[in-house]
This record gives C-alpha cells, sequence and structure tokens, in this order.
C-alpha cells in the first residue's frame, strides 16, 4: 500500500519535508499537490533520491505524484544525492564543492566595483580547472541568474559543463523575478539548506 | 550559431572607467560583457568591456566624448571559451 501525503494547498518547503518524511517510513508514497512548483521540488527530491517517479495530472490542477524506491535506492530513500567529482578537485572533505553567491557583489566596500568584479568572477568560474559541483544563488545574488545581468551566458556555459545551479525561490519572488531567470534551477530553503549541510566545501566570493 | 570568430575588448586607464564606461553602455542597450582581461594582453588585475566586432563602431561612438579607451584588441574566439555572447 502506497502511504498517502495531502500537500495541496501546503506553501513551500512543506510538500517536500511531508514527502521526505514519508519516503523515510514508506517504500512506496503518493503525493498530492496543486501547484507546478510543488510539483517539481518533490519530484527533484525524489530522483536524487533515486526513486521511481510517476506523475499524473487530475482535475482542478491537482498532480498526483507516485514515488516508488527504487532497487538501488537505500534502505531510506536517502535524501543527500551521491557526489562524485569527475575533474577531481581537491577536497579538504568528502562532498560537493558549493559556490555561494550571497549577493551581487563581490567584497565589501564599494558596491559599483563590487558588482564588477563579481561579474568578472562568474566568467572566470566556467573555466576554472576546479569549477565547483554546485553554486547557489540567494539574497541579491539571484539578480545575477536573471536574463539582465550579463552573466546568464557564463551560468548556462557552468549548467552545461556540469554545475549544478539553485537559485533561491524566496528571494526570486522578493525581488520579483519570478519568469526572469534565465539559468539554474528556482529552488528552495529544504534543498539548499540539505545541500549546505553535505558540502565538501564552502567557497564564498 | 554565429559566424564570427572574434570578439573585441576594450580597455581602459582605471577601473572607475571601466564602470563608466559600462554605465554609458548599459543605458544605450549596446550588448557587451564585462571580462577580465585577457592573460594574453597583460598580467594586470584587470577588468574590460567585450564585444563582438559588429558592435565595435556603435562602441566607440557611444564611449567617445564620455570616457577614454586606452586599447582595443581583436582577439580570436577560443573554441572551448564560454559563450558567443557580445
Amino acid at each position: 500500500m502506497s502511504e498517502l501525503v495531502d500537500a495541496k494547498g501546503l506553501a513551500c518547503p512543506e510538500p517536500v519535508i511531508l514527502t521526505k518524511k514519508a519516503l523515510d517510513a514508506h517504500d512506496e508514497v503518493t503525493v498530492l499537490v496543486d501547484n507546478t512548483t510543488a510539483l517539481e521540488n518533490v519530484k527533484r527530491l525524489a530522483s536524487v533520491s533515486g526513486c521511481a517517479v510517476d506523475v499524473t495530472e487530475g482535475s482542478g490542477g491537482i498532480f498526483r505524484i507516485d514515488i516508488k524506491k527504487g532497487q538501488g535506492s537505500k534502505s531510506a530513500c536517502d535524501a543527500s544525492p551521491e557526489w562524485t567529482h569527475p575533474l577531481g578537485a581537491p577536497h579538504a572533505l568528502p562532498g560537493p564543492t558549493i559556490l555561494v553567491i550571497a549577493s551581487g557583489v563581490m567584497g565589501h566596500g564599494n558596491d559599483e566595483l563590487g558588482a564588477l568584479l563579481m561579474k568578472a568572477f562568474i566568467h572566470t568560474a566556467v573555466d576554472l580547472e576546479h569549477r565547483p559541483d554546485m553554486m547557489i544563488f540567494y539574497n541579491t545574488g539571484v539578480k545575477l541568474a536573471a536574463h539582465t545581468s550579463g552573466v546568464v551566458d557564463d551560468l548556462k556555459a557552468l549548467e552545461e559543463k556540469g554545475v549544478r545551479i539553485l537559485v533561491c525561490g524566496t528571494c526570486v519572488n522578493f525581488f520579483d523575478l519570478a519568469g526572469k531567470i534565465g539559468a539554474g534551477t528556482v529552488s528552495n530553503m529544504y534543498e539548499i539548506a540539505g545541500a549546505l549541510s553535505t558540502a565538501g566545501r564552502i567557497v564564498k566570493p | 550559431m554565429r559566424e564570427d570568430k572574434t570578439y573585441w575588448v576594450a580597455l581602459f586607464d582605471s577601473v572607475s572607467h571601466v564602470i563608466k564606461a559600462e554605465k554609458i553602455l548599459k543605458e544605450a542597450n549596446i550588448p557587451y560583457k564585462i571580462v577580465p582581461v585577457p592573460k594574453s594582453i597583460s598580467s594586470d588585475c584587470g577588468v574590460c568591456v567585450r564585444f563582438l566586432p559588429e558592435q565595435k563602431e556603435t562602441i566607440v561612438e557611444a564611449l567617445r566624448s564620455h570616457v577614454h579607451v586606452s586599447e582595443m584588441h581583436e582577439l580570436l574566439r577560443q573554441a572551448d571559451s564560454n559563450g558567443p555572447t557580445p
């Protein structure tokens, strides 16, 4: 029997948290959500956990997500993705290298200079020998992922090279940038905090 | 795919001139990109403005009498370097 999680009407990140809890206790979980953000977030949780996912769109904008633990997945569907280091980058600890872009500027003091430096930094990151595994953008940092930032092409190039880019959804909302994000995946605090907590190295320019 | 095989960079006397040039280009809606000064040109820790060959005249015109461009260089685009955008 599949465990039913009714996450209709719940705000981010509740649907993801409820799904995670259900997966810790059951092999099969069915989640009901009523918006595409929750749908994508729950799907992502399931797929990074190595589970099989099947989505059925019902009437009235309700999505039914059937999640089944795969044979390869761990006894408890593990929310922490497994990381590999194809480039053999040096790591102080096992775990991904995460580049945290917490603001639109690099350094403190002069923001005009800082904005210039940040653009040059992100451009340079594309060709770094040891690229990060993941980049996380939050607070004014999310503005760099907007279409008009001047570095979206660099971020796309980074994604093409396998760098995962997470953009804080709360921040996108705050700066009224919904629909204006040109690179990366708009994500939630659950995923961002989860990723940061598994990092081997955190690099913050 | 673009056919261009090169792009141009404009260098300035100081970082504040780069900031001034960026403001002008942004307001004029001219495509450009801020990049570090390529190592082949200088080992200084500087930034410059990169653009596509077809923007050269527009950019020279837009900056004329506002900010002094110290050097312009045409560079071959590296096959593996990121992107054809300005």
